[in-house]
């Protein structure tokens, strides 16, 4: 059994440390902050090893410089105000002014150095998720390091031995940070840039967040009733489209650091999981998929050839996933006919109600009825032929002819051929059915098999 | 001339100071004892009596404004203090005074109860349909739901019982404010066809700032009916007693500030209160006792005097006692209506603001809308005591007796309650 002061000594000399004194600060890069909440277009390196940058959904890469060989990055740990979507901000936690924190892409083979500055009200301490690294490094607080206190910078410095698609997050008070939005995306790219190469290379990570309605504020404590499902911290129509050039191979790296798996679908396209944040599938053990689950704590990348054009949903397949916040509570209003009168008398009672619900919960999305404030509505969003009806884990690949390589502008709608679109039958009576649709409630109870001797 | 003020009054929705006047006009009790004063009514009594030199308290911030019931009262009162007569007032003529006085009063305080009494119902029955109305929305639309399917029967039910028992609540107010109308109608002593009499929907709001009465118990001591009685009697008594030599005045106040009264402390330094405001007193003459051949005259002048200080003691008491209660009555119903209804009113919309977002449905959003009228008829509760303790100040200070309902005023020896006979 070590004692506890000598463990402390040798975490110290062996594990990220804290960075002190003149010398070291004037050591420590600038941290470069962000504010937008758009996707910004691909950070190319301007040096060391090459690589084909990757585009982060509604976020940003973290820029480094060379030092004496060493790739040096700084990560601040703080507060954030992040826009959910037009219409509601959250107060999280994210790193360098964003939640989730910027992408820290490295090449295989790279010496890193990340400084971490913490400037959160509690300690943290920074995990790099998936990645092979010494122990002490491994960035897990009170096992393999000191936490991080409030105000200190630690570092972290590490070789990349293989490449793939990693993640970073707090092991740090990790339920509270995590629910708070602290997370990002940490990329290796192979030392050989025609090794598993693509043309464009999108990453988001799944983060679930429970914000009252009306509210700003994460409950952290929540376990499974959240209401906001998000990709890098964004909802639709708050998450941008993925602009894609017909021919273009495409991968899709997905981190899922809520707490519940989500099946990814896509439309348009069958695709193979290639990569898991343990590394790459050798092809002989890649399936075709149109739907992939992502589990907890893991990462899918998905490839597929654009070969198919027009708008794609990509989206996660439990329909409550792509709702932002809803009631579970409320009953169903279907076939409930229309009584002026007691619409009057609850209007009498709450001025502004207007009856909804007898015909389904479309009408909402068009009625734009105020809500409670900072809160989005369930679904939303307008696509060319109407409302899209969509809320949280949903976006859409556009895949259009004639993009030039590093195009990653919105293209607008899809502009479909003639005669390939789902359209209303001229003809009447060719819809006709043979017969009316049942209607009327089914009977409770039925008949018990005495009352009635056949 | 009466009936004729009374029918007019009448006209128009009552106001607690009409219901006042009708009272004194119409209530048979007080019509008897103006008859054994030798008036017809109270109009006849003001018009036939003299103004009242002595009750004229100083018109001071703080101070209790007097009530129709009280200058009536004090008018009749001002019969005995006349400089004229200076005679010993006929027995049964002096005793008809003081009933006429005391029936004056209490009459009137009871008009003003049963007014606030019978207007908070009647505006209460308003807020508890209002969230009878909600109970049976909800009820509607589980009814609804239970034909789509959407509603088991527990559920139904639940909702219809619900409703079943609100509408029981209603009912229970609506005869609780016939009752109180009955009441007021004893109270105003009205019959026939003036019964028709309407009343305004809703009771007056406290006003912002409560009285300030800081010399209230000065106040009370000069200005209580049956403490002005019994100082009379004293006077009566002293004559009586063939004590006309009064050496000094000590006022009442300060009489009830002493211990134990005796032949030597009575005749004791008098002790100055520099209260400000504190315009009237009522002094009592100290006599030479010296005078008296009588050890039992110099008795019975000691027992009364020390009844007298008795009395006093207790009218401070009941003073204070009436204030804390205003004071307190005032506080809860501003807090009700400028804290808890604004706090309801946005429940309310907060919650229409989630059924628009599907967030809650329609059950959500009218049981918050019932809450918000329980809650109103609440506060219109506690804006009914405050009245009720207004006028239980009116009566401390004044005269006209206690309440007979309110259970919360300490019990008092039944000869202490204001008003009783002197």
């Amino acid at each position: 059994m070590i004692s506890r002061r000598a463990f402390v000594k040798s975490a110290v000399a062996m594990a990220a440390s804290a960075v002190s004194g003149r010398a070291g600060a004037a050591a420590v890069p600038e941290a470069p902050r962000m504010t937008s909440v758009v996707t910004q277009p691909p950070l190319a390196p301007s040096s060391g090893p090459d690589y084909r940058p990757v585009v982060t959904l509604n976020g940003w890469s973290l820029p480094f410089r060379m030092n004496n060989g060493w790739k040096e990055f700084h990560l601040v740990a703080e507060p954030v105000t992040r826009e959910l979507a037009p219409g509601m901000k959250a107060n999280l936690w994210g790193y360098n002014g964003t939640s989730p924190g910027p992408t820290i892409e490295t090449v295989q083979g790279d010496k890193v150095r990340i400084y971490v500055t913490n400037k959160l009200p509690e300690h943290t301490a920074v995990h790099w998720h998936g990645v092979l690294l010494p122990a002490g490094m491994d960035g897990v607080g009170g096992v393999t390091q000191p936490h991080i206190p409030p105000g200190k910078t630690f570092v972290y410095e590490f070789e990349t031995r293989e490449s793939g698609s990693f993640m970073y997050h707090p092991h740090s008070d990790e339920m509270v940070q995590m629910a708070m939005g602290m997370m990002g995306m940490f990329v290796v790219h192979p030392r050989d840039p025609d090794f598993m190469r693509v043309d464009r290379d999108f990453v988001f990570m799944m983060s679930a967040y429970r914000i009252d309605p009306g509210a700003s504020l994460p409950h952290v404590s929540e376990m499974t009733d959240f209401n906001l499902w998000t990709w890098n911290s964004r909802v639709f129509p708050g998450i941008d489209p993925m602009p894609v050039r017909r021919g273009d191979r495409v991968r899709l790296r997905m981190a899922n650091l809520t707490m519940t798996n989500h099946p990814i679908h896509m439309h348009g396209h069958h695709f193979e999981v290639t990569g898991t944040d343990g590394g790459w599938v050798k092809e002989s053990a890649r399936w075709p998929e149109s739907t992939s689950d992502v589990p907890v704590g893991v990462i899918r990348a998905i490839e597929f050839q654009a070969d198919n054009p027009g708008d794609w949903p990509i989206h996660c397949h439990k329909s409550h996933h792509t709702m932002n916040a809803m009631g579970h509570g409320v009953r169903n209003f279907l076939g409930v006919k229309p009584k002026p009168a007691l619409a009057k008398a609850v209007a009498k009672l709450a001025p502004g109600y207007m009856p909804m619900g007898s015909t389904g919960m479309a009408e909402m999305a068009e009625m734009a009825m105020p809500g409670p404030a900072n809160t989005l509505p369930m679904m939303a969003g307008q696509g060319q032929f109407g409302p899209a009806e969509m809320g949280g884990m949903f976006s859409i690949i556009k895949i259009r002819e004639n993009m030039s390589a590093n195009d990653y502008r919105d293209p607008g709608g899809y502009d479909h051929p003639a005669g390939t679109v789902a359209h209303e039958v001229e003809d009447a009576s060719a819809g006709k059915t043979s017969s009316e649709p049942a209607s009327g409630a089914i009977e409770g109870a039925p008949p018990h098999g005495h009352e009635h001797h056949h | 001339m009466a009936q004729n003020r009374t029918a007019k009054l009448l006209q128009r929705p009552l106001s607690a100071s009409a219901a006042v006047e009708v009272a004194l006009l119409s209530n048979r009790g007080l019509q008897a004892a103006y008859n054994r004063l030798g008036v017809e009514d109270a109009l006849r009594a003001r018009e036939s009596l003299p103004p009242n030199p002595t009750i004229a308290f100083s018109r001071v911030a703080g101070s209790l404004s007097s009530e129709i019931e009280a200058a009536v009262a004090a008018d009749i009162l001002a019969l005995a203090t006349l400089p004229a007569r200076t005679e010993i007032a006929d027995e049964r003529f002096e005793a008809a005074k003081l009933e006429a006085a005391e029936a004056t009063m209490r009459t009137g305080a009871e008009a003003r109860r049963a007014w606030i009494r019978a207007v908070g119902a009647r505006e209460k029955i308003r807020a508890l349909e209002q969230a009878a109305k909600a109970a049976e929305s909800a009820a509607k639309f589980a009814d609804e739901l239970g034909q789509t399917g959407a509603m088991n029967k527990l559920d139904q039910s639940r909702n219809q019982v619900f409703y079943a028992e609100v509408t029981t609540q209603l009912a229970g107010a609506r005869q609780q404010a016939l009752a109180e109308r009955e009441r007021l109608i004893r109270a105003l002593g009205l019959w026939g066809s003036s019964l028709s009499f309407t009343l305004p929907d809703a009771l007056p709001a406290p006003p912002a700032q409560p009285r300030e009465l800081p010399a209230i118990e000065h106040e009370a001591v000069d200005r209580r009916l049956d403490l002005q009685v019994a100082r009379k009697r004293l006077s009566v008594l002293a004559k009586s007693l063939g004590l006309t030599q009064s050496t000094r005045f000590v006022d009442l106040f300060e009489l009830a500030a002493r211990g134990k009264i005796t032949r030597e402390n009575v005749n004791g330094e008098r002790v100055n209160f520099n209260d400000p405001g504190v315009g009237a007193v009522i002094e009592i003459p100290i006599f030479d006792l010296g005078e008296t051949r009588l050890r039992e005259a110099e008795q019975r002048w000691l027992e009364s005097l020390n009844l007298l200080a008795e009395k006093a003691v207790n009218v401070r008491s009941q003073a204070r006692e009436a204030y804390r209660n205003y004071r307190a009555a005032h506080e809860i119903a501003r807090h009700q209506t400028r804290e808890i209804l604004p706090l309801y009113e946005t429940i309310t919309r907060e919650s229409l603001r989630r059924y628009n977002a599907m967030l809650v449905d329609v059950f959500a959003l009218i049981d918050s809308a019932r809450r918000r009228m329980v809650a109103t008829a609440a506060a219109i509760d506690a804006k009914r005591d405050f009245w009720l303790a207004d006028v239980e100040l009116q009566t401390a200070v004044i005269g006209g007796g206690r309440d007979p309902a309110d259970k919360t005023a300490s019990a008092a020896p039944a000869s202490e309650a204001g008003g009783d006979q002197p």
